[in-house]
């Protein structure tokens, strides 16, 4: 079912947390928010469980307006950041707990029960106590007891922030599956960008309780709307400059160390020359080595220092008064004797961006 | 999971009901004390100091609180120490056992403690001495005996103080090179201080307003003693609410200081424990070597209740300038339990045991939910109110809850109705009162007890119930309830065990043998010439066997979270 927020406002005290925020979330959508710790992601969350009432803004489940409903009467299903498995009771007990409240029929409640214990497969641990199960099980049971219910939607609070390294990446698949499969909607909080960026649908960037961004992976990582964006989602090299002169599809930008062509303008602005930007470029799309010709953004500076990580080098190179982080993908330039030796950059000019807040 | 609203609601009707449970009677003390004839008047309170007996009662009282509270501290240091320190054999029932005279009032246990340190006592008899250990004031008697009573408490708050500090600042005093006698004076000592100042509180507010035991022992020139013999004369004369409000004020007072030096000496818990704390483990000869204290204060406590024991067992008379009583019996217990007031006074006492506890069960857990888990405004205060009957002597409340009775009573519509005198008036059926000042006494453990339950439990847990569709009640019932019932479980035991044996109230209020309550049975028997000590005697065995038994349970479900219900 679709969720929308409409100017969705949460105050502390004097300190608003969530600031007229306003979003639509489709009918089988995986929505994720990201933001840094603080920024307001799980307030919102909260508003959209019931458990905060906003300020002011609407909130609507569906088509009916759910700003003020207890959350008892939303139907929607929460996987808690804790889990919040209830130790006294086992984990069928638990998946049954909301079945019970809405009144279903024992062997329906059997039989729903033991197929969402097999969609999350711990099937063989029905009996077991909470306290019994590793991290990655009890999350399991979390997901279960709330998709059991068949909410309206899937609220997940940093789901897997507890889990090792190597059970999230499992995990964070498995909810993208049970999700699609049971064409649910989703709203997924979670700061880590890498989750974000692999499971969402759409996600919006928090920041300081505003929607900074609202989009697909790839548009908020390859064309971020502001200097915090660009930043907080995967790395970049920020670099100040000065527009020399711009049309519709492309810009020139002075720098300290030179000129850089962009083709990522803006939308819905038109730059000024002699306007003050911001010119984000990847790590990743810098390639190191002699550019084949006609390339325009060519910079030559010196290594200044190469980390070896297997399956790349991230190499530090100074351009100037400028430090570009450069990430070789296939590492080839890996000398520990290459301090300072003078080495070449280059990137297209369609994967310079150019920000103007 | 409470709506503002409910909580807002809740909250009022909480406040309301507190008020009329605690603050009216106090507020009666008070005007009393203030106001004689409609008029304000510091006269009554100017003339107890002036007066040369009330005077020498309140001097009196107040040596014996100083008195009871150093001797408390050095009973209860050295163990707490050694119990945090230490992990020795039997750690767990030793630990649990000198808990034990906690419950044992020391109103029951003065029978016995006369018969053995009498000047014609065991004692004397088995050395061959002529001591007066208990002085012929009585004042050493009164101290020792409340002593052995109260050391539990202070005993519980430092060992609580002990488990909080970081071992990792006494770690970094002996890295600097402090260590011993010298660490403990400059490290250890500074850093407990809190819980020295917590039980002492209480240990000193509790003994300076004790009736129990100067009344038993004969001990009449204190003032809880003289407030208990005017209680005739409450009707007509101010003294005694003037004398009963300095003694309130002296409370509240020292309650407030002591609250404040906490407050100033809060650092020591701002870090907790991080570190696994370095307990030594000591077997054999060293571990009997320090379950050697444990052992003994235990046994010096029980042996005025030892004393009971034998006295229940002796034939009437056979008790005199011997060891051991040389004549025994079973009559006593026949009597007992044959005798019609012994009978109804068990009876009388579990029910209004039973109906204080049912009412601490439901305010206690309201009181907790508002505090922990809603956001209204003023919930500390709340919280206080409940929390306040710790620093109001029992004593001053039972006289408080006896004014008001008798104010009511006196009133033509109640005067007038049979319903309402037998509910309002205590001369005619103390009950309603009675489990209102039990209930209001024990209310601060209970919500103690459910507020721990309900911090250590994740609201998640909670909200994820709400989330599925849970509506508040079902929350509560289905999810918080179960979860907090060990919490609550020892709470309650430990507010029924001290309503089964109370003193003030019970003394105060009951004044129709019908309706006496175990204690009150105990002290009128006590009083009768020929057999009645004996009867009192095996009475208030019955009562102390079942309370034991009662404390240990409690004490077993609740393990080490014990001291947090002691706490200021």
């Amino acid at each position: 079912m679709k969720v929308t927020l409409e100017h969705v406002t949460k105050r502390f005290g004097d300190q608003a947390v969530v600031r007229d925020v306003s979003l639509d979330i489709g009918d089988g959508e995986l929505f994720f928010l990201l933001g840094p710790s603080g920024c307001g992601k799980t307030t919102l969350l909260r508003c959209i469980a019931g458990f905060y009432i906003p300020e002011q803004g609407r909130i609507l489940i569906g088509d009916t307006d759910a700003t003020r409903l207890p959350p008892h009467q939303r139907d929607t299903g929460m996987v808690f950041q804790s889990y919040a498995l209830w130790p006294h009771m086992t984990v069928r007990e638990n998946v049954a707990f909301g079945l019970e409240l809405r009144g279903v029929p024992k062997d329906e409640l059997r039989r729903r029960v033991d197929e969402a214990l097999a969609m999350v497969r711990m099937t063989e641990r029905a009996d077991y106590r909470p306290t019994q199960l590793s991290g990655g099980q009890q999350q399991r049971v979390a997901l279960a007891r709330a998709l059991v219910i068949r909410p309206k939607c899937l609220l997940l609070d940093e789901p897997l922030s507890n889990l090792d390294a190597k059970l999230r990446l499992e995990m964070r698949t498995e909810i993208r599956r049970i999700c699609k499969e049971a064409g649910l909607t989703a709203i997924y909080v979670t700061h880590d960008q890498k989750e974000a960026l692999s499971v969402a649908d759409r996600l919006a960037i928090f920041d300081q309780g505003v929607i900074q961004q609202c989009g697909t992976p790839r548009e908020v990582y390859e064309r971020p709307v502001n200097r915090f964006v660009a930043n907080f989602i995967g790395e970049t090299n920020l670099i100040a400059g000065t527009v020399v002169e711009a049309d519709a599809h492309r810009a020139l930008v002075r720098a300290d160390h030179g000129v850089l062509v962009s083709q990522v303008l803006p939308a819905g602005e038109t730059l000024r020359a002699g306007q003050s930007v911001t010119v984000s470029v990847r790590p990743e799309v810098i390639h190191l080595g002699e550019p084949p010709a006609a390339e325009v953004n060519v910079l030559r500076g010196e290594l200044l220092e190469s980390i070896y990580l297997g399956e790349m080098a991230q190499h530090q190179v100074a351009v100037g008064s400028l430090t570009v982080k450069v990430f070789d993908l296939h590492p080839k330039l890996l000398t520990r004797d290459g301090h300072r030796k003078p080495v070449t950059v280059w990137c297209r000019p369609e994967n310079v961006v150019v920000l103007t807040r | 999971m409470v709506g503002p609203r409910t909580a807002q609601g809740l909250s009022w009707v909480l406040g309301v009901v507190l008020a009329v449970m605690f603050l009216v009677p106090l507020g009666t003390v008070i005007s009393g004390g203030f106001f004689v004839e409609g008029r304000f008047t510091l006269e009554y309170v100017w003339g107890v100091f002036q007066s040369p007996i009330y005077a020498e009662g309140l001097l009196n009282s107040l040596k014996i609180a100083v008195g009871t509270t150093g001797l408390v501290t050095l009973i209860a240091i050295p163990l707490a120490w050694l119990g945090n320190r230490y992990e020795f054999p039997g750690k767990r029932l030793l630990s649990g056992l000198v808990l034990v005279p906690m419950v044992l009032p020391p109103f029951v246990g003065a029978i016995g403690f006369q018969q053995i340190f009498g000047v014609y006592g065991a004692l004397n008899s088995l050395m061959g001495w002529d001591v007066d250990w208990l002085g012929r004031s009585r004042y050493f008697g009164v101290v020792l005996l409340q002593a052995l009573a109260l050391y539990p408490i202070m005993y519980l708050n430092v060992a609580a103080a002990l488990a909080n500090i970081d071992p990792a600042m006494e770690e970094a005093a002996e890295n600097l090179g402090c260590t011993g006698w010298r660490k403990f004076w400059r490290i250890t000592l500074p850093l407990m201080m809190p819980g020295l100042f917590a039980g002492g509180a209480l240990v000193f507010i509790w003994s300076f307003t004790e009736l129990g035991t100067p009344l038993m022992l004969n001990y009449t020139r204190c003032a809880p003693v003289q407030v208990f013999d005017s209680l005739k004369e409450i009707g007509t004369n101010p003294f005694p609410f003037a004398l009963v409000l300095v003694m309130l004020v002296a409370s509240v007072t020292l309650y407030g200081v002591s609250k404040l030096l906490l407050g100033r000496h809060s650092y020591a818990m701002q870090s907790k424990a991080a570190t696994v704390s370095g307990t030594i483990t000591v077997h054999g000869w060293r571990g009997l070597r320090v379950a050697l204290p444990f052992v003994a204060v235990s046994a010096l406590a029980l042996v005025p209740h030892a004393g009971v024991l034998l006295v229940s067992f002796t034939e009437p008379g056979c008790w005199y300038q011997s060891v051991l009583p040389t004549g025994w019996t079973l009559e006593s217990y026949r009597e007992a339990l044959g005798h019609g007031i012994t009978v109804s006074s068990i009876r009388n006492s579990l029910l209004y045991s039973a109906l204080a506890v049912l009412v601490n069960l439901v305010l206690g857990v309201a009181i907790a939910v508002v505090v922990v888990r809603t956001q209204v405004r003023f919930r500390w205060l709340l919280d206080a109110l409940a929390m306040l009957p710790l620093a109001v002597p029992g004593l001053v409340m039972a006289f408080g809850f006896l004014a008001v009775s008798l104010y009511l009573a006196n009133l033509e519509w109640v005067k007038s109705s049979q319903v309402w005198s037998q509910l309002l008036d205590v001369r005619m059926n103390p009950t309603l009162f009675l489990v209102i000042a039990y209930a209001v006494r024990r209310l601060p453990y209970v919500v103690r007890s459910a507020v721990a339950g309900l911090q250590q439990t994740s609201v998640s847990l909670e909200e994820a119930a709400a989330n599925l569709g849970a509506p508040p009640a079902v929350v509560l019932r289905r999810i918080t309830l179960p979860l907090i019932v060990a919490n609550l479980i020892a709470g309650l035991l430990l507010a029924f065990a001290f309503s089964m044996l109370e003193v003030s109230d019970s003394l105060m209020l009951a004044q129709r043998a019908d309706f006496f309550p175990i204690t009150k049975t105990i002290y009128e028997l006590f009083q009768l010439i020929g057999t009645g000590k004996y009867v009192a005697s095996a009475l208030g065995v019955w009562a102390m066997l079942f309370l034991a038994v009662t404390i240990l349970g409690a004490s077993l479900v609740l393990g080490k979270k014990m001291g947090q219900l002691f706490r200021v």
